[in-house]
């Protein structure tokens, strides 16, 4: 009882004492300035470490605050710059600190959990940051293209060349069979949906057949609204062993996107206008035929007056050779772009960021364009010193229309044409007007005719909105206790149509010409969360201790119509003579709970996390069922002797977590017709009532070294992904009356390596050059499955060309197809088709990815350059199909051996689709700033001019035309199928960008 | 301070009520079976019968039933040089449990009773004020009746191979049943039908509308009414007792008498021979729609489709069933060759709406001149087969024994069931006549099939590569 006392007396004394130690202050000031310019540096944050003391630089870079009597050590950082910490000794009341350029990105803040985040300092995974200025050296239609070559880890593919967006992002290679396979997209705390919404161009290329959209539609991924210009940095969670935190949404990584504030200090108002355009990047060409009697022999007429005919028409057509792509692709579009945004921040603790975005891109063909407008308002107010709210608004219009392009059958893909018809004959429009008549066996399809008169217009508008208010409820020196709540929405309507008018040639042969299609997709995703942080700093540890509820909800309505038989001009679904319906919804709920710790000690050198988040949602069998996905980091800053290693940190984690099962659960009714009437009768796939979603568990380990006074970085991490519980469907006793049903089972474990290597070997002041180079590389293979090896859904044309097959043991992203034959026929010349070999081919994906990214700059000028080269992958290219079928290939002496490989058993069509692009090249100049105010009136402060350029250079052994292609748009596997896709360009850019 | 305190705790309460909402939601997209344990309504009985019958009807429009059992019998043909399988799988050789050929006339009709199943299940849910009771219980006899049928098809088409009987539980593989127990259970089932329908009372409609080949302008009667319904079950019962009667395996001579019983009252009772022939066509049938968003046409309209020589020639001179064998362009092919066909199985958009019949009271009358055969009623046979033979202009016939009587009325039932079902296969089956004794090989490798295999998928799923051991 005795000790007890006195114990708690001691306690007591101490709190006094330690309070009594505080109550001494003094008064410090000072100013921080950029290491050699001298210039003030604004908004730069001033802390006293081991306390929650701080403040913000002024305008003129200048601080002031109280901090105790005694030596204090003070740390002053601010993004972009290379953090310090100066020891200020007791009695001092003045002190300037002059911070360096973080030219290598050694110093941001990292996201580790809703309402918390850690230095990059001591974050203890792989997390990439991409600073705005990055992502934005070269302007870029989307985010996923400004995004390629800048993420160790993330192979980042277009879908083809059509403008306005089809990008997939895959983290660390491929997680599941048939759940969710892409990142979520997270802006200002808003889950941000990424649908690809089918337009229904299905309806007239027939390419999946029906009345509907299919996967064939070339579709668009909807993150392509967001404005890249906007946004202040991208970070990069790859896998689970950092996106634990959202749950069942986090095995393929979290891509969270933080926009602009405003800032303190002189409001800016920053203009960039830009002027462009595009070029086919590249062609496959056909056959030119050199004399009337080489025609004729291709068309294998005998009669002596079909030869003649067939040799006059040769003679009489002014142009030999038509380049048809370059006819049809060949436009020359004027495009541009208008950003403009005002950023700054009033003394009444208001800060604002307001942009407005008019875009305009054209396509390669005529009438193809990608326009986007967005408006953005950011607005935060500080009420009194404890509150902070904060409201990020975006509204986007986009206008996208890319013809025709994919996989077709009715003969309307322009290279079904250009494939079948001798290059001497003109589609062009002629001088009266009118357009010839295509080939009969493509169902009379001009494709200039339908450029001109075939729609397809997709119309978006969308509304991303979140709100932040965080409360400071407890700030004692030592002590800070801060409640956060966060939500938001994303809303967006797709309003896509095609209108085909019976004016067409290609409708004329239908029995009902004249096609309309009208879909309404309405999305909204919404979330909203609640958390506690908590802040123990104590001399030798600091924790922080949150804990919080969130929700998230989204429904889905696709509505789709089609109509057939239309009066030429009328773009009115219903006066069709007949008319398709069709209907998608979905309503999903999840709730979660999480809790985190985040211990930092030993001088801040090492920080352990464990936290877990327990999820439940509706897609679960059990939806009152949490799933627990905990974490567990470490990471340690090496205390090094040499004065080359600034620094060196080790780290290791470990992460859990999961990907819903969509629908799985239920069985479904079908419905059939009987004798006109609707009747419905149980689907014969067998849902599981009892099903779990997939568990992916990661584990990540590496080190980051900072070197040679902060002149170079290198970051080395492994990983091994392991994903259990798959979503499979098995084959069931047809007695049962089902055909299939769903199970969990099956696991798939990745593993690679990333890379990087970031440094400045040259920087003095006139000169320097900064060069980061990037490897990464990963590896799935299938370890267990339950069920006989499989084909997935994702769709494909057979295995004489190539398909994806899951099978045990093999790797998840394994080709298969026919290639070889154990007996040839008597003559010789081909497979019988019971002899016909199938072999697992290779590996599709790519065996490693490295980006070369360099910057040069000599006084005012600026050179830029990113280099992406991808080793590995394999492609399918069917475009030559159709070339080598039809005895137009360019390369006829090619084309001919091919087909008689391929007769043979050989597949011909699987190619290697490795590739060294030039994303970027940028040349800038800054313009003198007595030129720059000249310039505009004595307003502007600065001014520079760039010529851009994206995509300007392809080398590949790929003989199609991107060895970047997919038919079936983004899918998890399978994603390597060519079918006439839309040609590649380049892209070229001059911007001036002022800042009044 | 105060006042932000105000603020903070309105937008906390916000976010507390927001987070409270219980995550269980509905799949909006599509109806699932979940719906179906709710309380039954009108509208949605109408739409689980009408996709029952459906399947029901979808599960005999394929290769196996009309065509496959046909091709067995050794009536029809189907000839096509890309499709070998449909010679080298049922006259030129064994079917392949694999190929459509052989896996056939199994899922479809699981998948059929697994729906007619649930409807039976969801009759002990109904809500109120929607049927009477003799409603539901009519519904009842109804679903089980066509149950019965479906399992009929099931072990006409595999015979001793045997065949399962499904279990309610979706996940419940049970064994292969053989022949004996399965046609017991078939018997079982449409007893307790009857008991249904009788309890329901004669008069009592169904409380859905019957596709119209159920309806009296296709099926000469309206089987919406119990009364009528009984009649099929009762035919459905004589046959399936006929049957067990002459089941090789198990014969069970008793059950003859009990057949003509119950296909006398399937025929109204009319007495031996005295079934008018107006009623010969009556019987329920599917119709079929080609085209527009059903899209179900007939698959017997087929081009390639042909009829065996030996059908035309043993035709007996004036039988003006003879009309059913047209001409056609001549066909050959791995061993076959034929110029004639069916007159339905022309191509055309006609046939390919052509009704099929379930069965029609012409079968009744020949079933139970096969019954009376057995049972040793020569003279009653002789006047049911003479009632079918001179509506077709044919001179009646006197057949001493039994053998020419039964050759007798497999001849009648040859032409007036010609290419309507597995009729014939099963007579020539259970007869003990599918063999080179009583019939040419129609190839050189003709095995002389008489049942099908169970298909390739129901062996893997249950980790098998040959047929199991019936369980009796």
């Amino acid at each position: 009882m005795n000790r007890i006392r006195s114990s708690v007396f001691s306690l007591l004394l101490l709190v006094f004492v330690s309070a009594s130690a505080f109550a001494q202050t003094r008064r410090l000031s000072g100013r921080v300035t950029v290491e050699g310019s001298n210039e003030p540096l604004v908004a730069a944050s001033v802390s006293v470490v081991g306390t929650s003391l701080g403040t913000y630089t002024d305008d003129q870079g200048r601080f002031s605050l109280n901090v105790p009597a005694g030596p204090v050590t003070l740390r002053v950082r601010r993004i972009g710059y290379i953090a310090k910490t100066t020891a200020v000794p007791a009695g001092d009341t003045e002190v300037n600190i002059a911070l360096g350029r973080d030219v290598l990105q050694l110093e941001t803040q990292v996201v580790t959990g809703t309402a918390t985040t850690v230095s990059s300092v001591n974050a203890a995974n792989a997390v990439t940051v991409v600073s705005g200025e990055k992502l934005n050296k070269v302007p870029a239609q989307t985010i996923d293209y400004a995004l390629q070559g800048k993420i160790p880890g993330a192979i980042i593919t277009q879908n083809s060349g059509a403008p306005g967006g089809g990008v997939q992002v895959q983290l660390r290679g491929v997680s599941t069979i048939n759940a969710s396979f892409l990142p979520i997209y997270v802006v200002d705390g808003v889950i941000v949906d990424n649908s690809q919404i089918a337009n229904g161009i299905n309806a007239i290329t027939a390419a999946a057949g029906g009345n509907f959209g299919s996967t064939q539609d070339q579709r668009v991924n909807r993150t392509a609204d967001i404005n890249p210009n906007d946004i202040e940095s991208i970070q990069v969670l790859k896998g689970p062993s950092a996106s634990s935190i959202y749950g069942s949404r986090g095995t393929n990584g979290v891509i969270i996107i933080t926009t602009k504030q405003g800032q303190a200090g002189r409001s800016n108002l920053d203009v960039i206008q830009r002027f462009g355009t595009a070029r086919i990047s590249n062609k496959v060409g056909s056959r030119c035929f050199g004399s009337g009697q080489e025609y004729a022999d291709w068309t294998g007429d005998t009669a002596v007056a079909a030869i003649a005919a067939d040799i006059a028409a040769y003679n009489a057509a002014t142009t030999k050779c038509h380049d048809y792509e370059q006819e049809l692709y060949g436009e020359h579009p004027f495009n541009y772009q208008t950003v403009a945004s005002l950023r700054g921040a009033t003394t009444g603790g208001t800060n604002y960021f307001v942009s407005g975005l008019v875009q305009h891109d054209g396509g390669l063909a005529l009438n193809d364009n990608y326009n986007k407008q967005s408006i953005r308002v950011n607005l935060g107010q500080k009420l009194g010193s404890r509150l902070n709210l904060q409201a990020n608004t975006e509204l986007i219009h986009s206008l996208t229309e890319r013809g025709i392009s994919g996989n077709d059958n009715t003969g309307i893909n322009p290279y079904t044409t250009f494939s079948q018809t001798p290059s001497f004959i003109d589609y062009r429009k002629q001088a009266d007007g009118t357009y010839p008549v295509g080939l009969s066996v493509n169902n009379n399809s001009n494709p200039f005719q339908n450029t001109e008169l075939i729609k397809t217009p997709e119309d978006v508008f969308r509304l991303l909105g979140s709100g932040l208010m965080s409360y400071n409820l407890v700030s004692q020196d030592r002590q800070t206790l801060d409640f956060s709540v966060r939500g938001g929405i994303d809303a967006y309507n797709d309003h896509a149509r095609v209108i085909s008018p019976a004016t067409a040639y290609v409708e004329q042969v239908n029995a009902l010409p004249g096609t309309l299609v009208n879909n309404n997709a309405n999305i909204f995703t919404g979330n909203i969360g609640a958390s506690f942080t908590h802040r123990l700093i104590r001399d030798r540890f600091t924790a922080t201790t949150s804990a919080g509820i969130g929700q998230v909800r989204r429904n889905v309505d696709i509505l789709g119509n089609t109509g057939r038989g239309v009066f030429p001009g009328v773009t009115n679904v219903a006066s069709a003579t007949q008319i398709f319906t069709t209907e998608a919804q979905d309503v999903v709920k999840s709730q979660s709970i999480f809790g985190q710790e985040e211990f930092l000690t030993m001088g801040e050198r090492l920080l352990l996390t464990a936290g877990v988040n327990g999820e439940r949602t509706s897609n679960n069998g059990d939806a009152q069922k949490y799933y627990a996905y905990p974490k567990f980091s470490g990471s340690y800053r090496v205390p090094v002797p040499t004065a080359r290693i600034d620094e060196l940190k080790v780290r290791l984690a470990y992460g859990r977590a999961g990907n819903q099962p969509q629908g799985g659960k239920f069985t479904f009714l079908t419905n059939l017709i009987y004798d006109g009437v609707t009747g419905f009768r149980t689907s014969t796939a067998l849902g599981l009532p009892t099903v779990k979603p997939e568990t992916a568990s990661e584990m990540e380990g590496g080190f980051d070294l900072t070197l040679f006074g902060a002149r170079a970085r290198f970051s080395a991490t492994q990983f091994r992904k392991q994903i259990d519980d798959l979503l499979l469907t098995a084959a069931v006793a047809p007695s049962t009356g089902f055909a299939s049903k769903t199970i969990n089972g099956g696991q798939i474990v990745n593993h690679g390596t990333e890379l990087e290597l970031e440094m400045t070997p040259i920087r003095t002041d006139r000169f320097s050059w900064v060069s980061g180079t990037t490897y990464s590389s990963a590896k799935g293979k299938v370890t267990r499955l339950p069920v006989p090896g499989f084909i997935p859904v994702s769709g494909s044309f057979g295995s004489r060309f190539g398909n994806a097959f899951v099978q045990q043991g093999q790797l998840i992203t394994v080709l298969q197809a026919v290639n070889g034959c154990t007996a040839l026929n008597a003559a010789g010349t081909s497979c019988p088709s019971a002899n016909r070999v199938l072999v697992f081919v290779g590996n599709s994906a790519p065996d490693y990815e490295m980006g070369f990214s360099n910057d040069f700059s000599a006084g005012p000028f600026r050179l830029s350059s990113l280099l992406d080269w991808r080793k590995g992958g394999l492609g399918v290219n069917l475009t030559n199909d159709y070339f080598y079928g039809s005895g137009l290939a360019k390369d006829t002496a090619l084309a001919t051996r091919q087909l008689a490989a391929f007769r043979k058993g050989v597949d011909v069509w699987v190619e290697n689709s490795g590739f060294l692009k030039l994303r970027e090249l940028t040349l800038g100049y800054e313009l003198p700033t007595e030129m720059a105010s000249r310039l505009f009136n004595g307003h502007a402060q600065n001014a520079r001019i760039e010529l851009s350029g994206r995509n300007l250079f392809t080398r590949t052994r790929y003989t199609g035309l991107d060895p970047e292609v997919s038919n079936f748009g983004n899918q998890a596997l399978g994603r390597f199928q060519d079918v006439t896709p839309y040609p590649p360009s380049r892209l070229f850019y001059f911007t001036i960008a002022t800042t009044f | 301070m105060k006042r932000y305190t105000t603020i903070v705790i309105a937008l906390a309460a916000l976010a507390a009520a927001g987070c409270r909402d219980n995550p269980v939601a509905n799949p909006i997209d599509a109806p699932t079976v979940d719906q179906l344990s709710g309380a039954l309504t009108g509208p949605a009985l109408q739409f689980i019968a009408t996709g029952a019958l459906a399947q029901d009807r979808g599960s005999t429009n394929v290769f196996a039933y009309a065509i496959e059992a046909g091709i067995f019998a050794r009536d029809v043909y189907r000839i096509d040089a890309s499709e070998p399988r449909f010679v080298q799988e049922t006259l030129g050789g064994n079917p392949d449990p694999g190929s459509f050929a052989g896996g056939g006339a199994w899922a479809a009709y699981y998948t059929a009773i697994r729906a007619e199943n649930a409807i039976l299940a969801a009759l002990g849910n109904v809500a109120a004020n929607q049927f009477t009771p003799a409603q539901v219980t009519a519904t009842r006899g109804f679903f089980r009746t066509m149950k019965a049928l479906e399992y009929w098809r099931v072990i006409e088409m595999h015979d001793t191979v045997g065949a399962v009987i499904q279990s309610d539980d979706a996940n419940a593989v049970t064994d292969v049943r053989c022949k004996t127990a399965v046609l017991s259970y078939i018997a079982a089932l449409l007893d307790t039908a009857n008991a249904d329908f009788t309890a329901a009372g004669g008069t009592t409609t169904l409380p859905f509308t019957v596709p119209s080949g159920w309806k009296t302008s296709v099926a000469g009667r309206n089987y919406s009414v119990v009364s009528n319904l009984v009649l099929l079950n009762r035919g459905l019962k004589g046959k399936v007792d006929f049957y067990r009667g002459l089941n090789r395996t198990n014969p069970t001579p008793a059950l003859f008498a009990t057949a003509i019983t119950e296909i006398t009252q399937a025929l109204n009772g009319a007495a031996a021979g005295a079934v008018p022939p107006a009623d010969f066509k009556k019987g329920p049938y599917y119709v079929f729609v080609p085209g527009g968003s059903e899209n179900t046409p007939n698959t017997i309209s087929d081009s390639k489709i042909g009829l065996n020589p030996l059908v035309k020639d043993s035709v007996q001179a004036g039988d003006t069933r003879a009309s059913k064998i047209v001409p056609r362009s001549p066909t050959a092919g791995f061993g076959l060759a034929t110029s004639i066909t069916y007159v339905g199985a022309v191509a055309s958009t006609a046939n390919q709406a052509l009704p099929l019949g379930l069965l029609r009271d012409e079968e009744l009358v020949l079933l139970r001149a096969q019954a009376y055969i057995e049972a040793g009623q020569l003279a009653n046979a002789i006047l049911d087969i003479n009632d079918v033979r001179t509506n077709y202009g044919l001179a009646p016939v006197a057949p001493a024994d039994k053998n020419s009587a039964i050759n007798a009325v497999l001849y009648e039932k040859r032409y007036s069931l010609l290419f309507e079902g597995p009729q014939r296969f099963d007579d020539l089956r259970e007869y003990g006549r599918l063999n080179a004794t009583f019939l040419r090989p129609e190839t050189s490798t003709d095995p002389y099939n008489a049942a099908l295999p169970i298909p390739r998928a129901e062996l893997n799923a249950r980790g098998l590569t040959t047929n199991p051991a019936c369980t009796p």
